[in-house]
């Protein structure tokens, strides 16, 4: 052992090991100890408003939660195998992952594209993707979630109704999800990442349209969820976590009712996916006051009536920022601690991020650790047994208090600030984001963020080898001729007439819902990068190669 | 601006994944310790980026990636750099990088990658050593 270390050691003993402050992850001081002072409100109980204490009278002993691993690599052929055999080892959702082409509208022989067709996820492109996706998967059986946002979730969602009408799946019987968010869900509300393949005003509107289409036809279906998740990842703190999601859901709901949509036929289609950090306790009271929030907004600003409107559904996913490439090993014990915390939470589905994370994607043997580590909190940690069990601990009703303002407040600020649209657009939102990501990496550097294995108990000669996934180079240039080939073999007229009254209708009725349209173009076999491109000649929209 | 300034580098992202809490760290980090940093931003392609950094006459490009498109597009950019027979800037790569892709970018003529946890003080001592 090098001396330095032994010394370490040594003096750790002596003066007793201590944390270097008390601050929590988002910098408020934890108290010494809670006592009954400091809790002031009485959390309630399950099942009743607002739903602190969560949404159902008997949450996780009526049904656990919904275990959702984000999968998508390749092609829909390719990402089927991964959806079947995550099913056979206890995934009970789907959670379906786009490539970076798919998700902002291009083709895969866009020149731009090239490079990341089917790395990060599935590539989608025209409607013969999604029959081979969802191959042997009933659609009005098991519930899926397409993580795609607006505008390209209207293409999706069409390819999609698509294939139930072709099956024989009436659209009233499909279960499942669209994120649809196109502030939240690419990589978070970062102004260059959003702005420069679309124009975030329309892809609003697209969005609208989307959520409009499956309120009218498909009642079981949820229309958007705001991706909480994304825009902690940028670095944000819980308090802006909630409060940014909060706002967001609020300005869709507004204008949704501008549509003349009522509140409670759409609000309780609306869902959130969530961060799960580091910081047990925060994160929890984070997810107990969002649910408080949620339920006083619906109620007495929308002026909702059904319970259902007023319920803070959300999905989960453990954090991945504190995952380390050093000691990989470190990042299951990392992911079990937060999957843990979203169960105490009370969350409605989880994704364990893999312990690969800072590698690669999953691959086949994390994706399974993470189900199981999910099964374990489940079935062998009795943390199910009872609802909320953490209900009533001071520190945790103090907690949750105390965000509770906090959100309140900052939402007051957004609200001020003409809603969360307005912010991003007038790059308020990108101002808080930068500030946050400075602090993020200053916190990391120096330390006031331990993080075991990087800025703590760092052991330089560690070589831990875990398997990664690797991507096949060659593929992609298949799967690039495979559309080429695509569209010079597909008859030319249909396809033409088809994208035509799609520009028509979006330059000259621009309010009206442009998903009947689109459903007609793919049914044309038209691509999803022409049918983008057609809506952006229509809006005069220029994205990079046009 | 002093052309001649060997710390003078331009970051950016190429291709489509636009996850940039690291190259926008870095590049505070680096601004921070006394280089001049231009960020190109996300979305360049390999010919964008060289046009930058012909135009900016910086002495190093450095790269961010996470999607595992990194080889993809340092193979390109480092192709650019041979037909057209630039070979005063250096490459820098940093992000989501197996072992043996950092093996294989070095052979491309990459000259440092940075991964995951790497700290601010090791990160700018590699460099100001690499751009000597």
């Amino acid at each position: 052992m090098n001396p330095n270390k032994t010394r370490t050691i040594q003096t750790s003993y002596l003066e007793g090991e201590r944390l270097p402050h008390f601050k929590s992850l988002s910098g408020r001081e934890y108290k010494e100890v809670y006592t009954p002072q400091d809790v002031s409100t009485d959390p309630g109980l399950p099942g009743i408003y607002p739903f602190t204490r969560g949404i159902h009278k008997t949450m996780y002993r009526g049904r656990l939660w919904t275990r959702r691993q984000q999968s998508g690599y390749r092609s829909g052929k390719e990402s089927n195998e991964r959806i079947k055999y995550l099913l056979s080892v206890g995934q009970t959702g789907i959670n379906m992952d786009p490539d970076l082409p798919t998700h902002l509208g291009l083709d895969p022989d866009n020149p731009l594209a090239q490079g990341d067709v089917g790395l990060q996820g599935s590539s989608l492109v025209i409607y013969e993707d999604m029959v081979d996706l969802y191959r042997d998967i009933p659609l009005d059986r098991v519930s899926n979630t397409m993580i795609v946002e607006a505008p390209t979730s209207a293409v999706i969602i069409a390819q999609y109704l698509l294939l139930a009408r072709e099956r024989g799946t009436p659209w009233e019987n499909l279960i499942g999800t669209i994120m649809n968010c196109p502030l939240s869900q690419f990589v978070g509300p970062t102004y260059q990442a959003i702005t420069t393949f679309f124009s975030v005003e329309h892809a609003v509107k697209i969005a609208l349209d989307v959520m409009e289409t499956m309120i009218q036809r498909s009642p079981k279906w949820n229309i958007v969820n705001i991706n909480a998740y994304n825009i902690r990842e940028t670095g944000v703190n819980a308090v802006q976590e909630a409060a940014f999601s909060l706002a967001l859901a609020q300005d869709y709901a507004r204008k949704l009712v501008e549509r003349g949509l009522a509140v409670d036929r759409f609000a309780p289609r609306i869902g959130f996916f969530s961060a799960v950090h580091m910081d047990v306790f925060e994160e929890i009271a984070k997810l107990r006051a969002m649910r408080r929030i949620w339920a006083r907004i619906m109620k007495e600003k929308f002026k909702a009536k059904n319970e259902r409107s007023m319920w803070f559904r959300t999905a989960c996913q453990t954090s991945a920022l504190p995952l380390t490439a050093q000691e990989p090993l470190n990042n299951i014990v990392r992911a079990g601690i937060q999957t843990l915390a979203a169960a105490l939470a009370g969350v409605q589905s989880i994704h364990t991020t893999g312990y690969d994370e800072a590698f690669s994607l999953p691959t086949e043997e994390s994706h399974k650790l993470s189900i199981r580590t999910q099964q374990i909190v489940a079935y062998e940690t009795g943390i199910t047994k009872s609802v909320d069990p953490l209900g009533g601990s001071y520190l945790v009703e103090r907690l949750t208090d105390e965000l509770d303002e906090e959100i309140w407040e900052l939402l007051k600020v957004i609200e001020d600030r003409g809603g969360f649209v307005q912010c991003f657009l007038d790059r308020w939102v990108e101002d808080q984001i930068t500030e946050m990501r400075y602090r993020m990496g200053d916190d990391m550097n120096s330390g006031q963020q331990p993080i075991v294995g990087v800025n703590l108990f760092r052991d330089e000669s560690d070589s831990t080898k875990i398997s990664i996934f690797r991507h096949s180079d060659s593929w992609q240039q298949q799967r690039i001729q495979e559309i080429i080939d695509h569209k010079k073999n597909r008859p030319k007229e249909p396809v033409k007439r088809a994208l035509d009254a799609l520009e028509r209708q979006t330059r000259e009725r621009p309010h009206e819902n442009c998903i009947e349209p689109i459903m007609r173009a793919v049914e044309a076999r038209a691509t999803l990068g022409e049918i983008m491109d057609a809506i952006r000649k229509a809006i005069d929209f220029k994205r990079p190669g046009m | 601006m002093r052309k001649g300034n060997k710390n003078r580098l331009l970051l950016g992202k190429m291709g489509l994944d636009a996850h940039d809490n690291g190259i926008i760290i870095v590049a505070k980090w680096l601004s921070d310790a006394g280089f001049e940093v231009i960020y190109a931003g996300i979305y360049n392609t390999p010919d964008s980026l060289l046009q930058s950094a012909l135009q900016e006459g910086v002495n190093a490009i450095g790269c961010s990636f996470l999607g595992g498109e990194h080889l993809f597009y340092m193979r390109k950019l480092t192709e650019l750099l041979k037909t057209r027979q630039i070979d005063n800037i250096k490459l820098i790569v940093g992000g989501v990088i197996p072992k043996e892709d950092s093996d294989e970018l070095k052979r491309l003529g990459v000259g440092c990658v940075f991964t995951p946890g790497t700290m601010r003080d090791t990160i700018i001592e590699t460099l100001t050593d690499y751009l000597k």
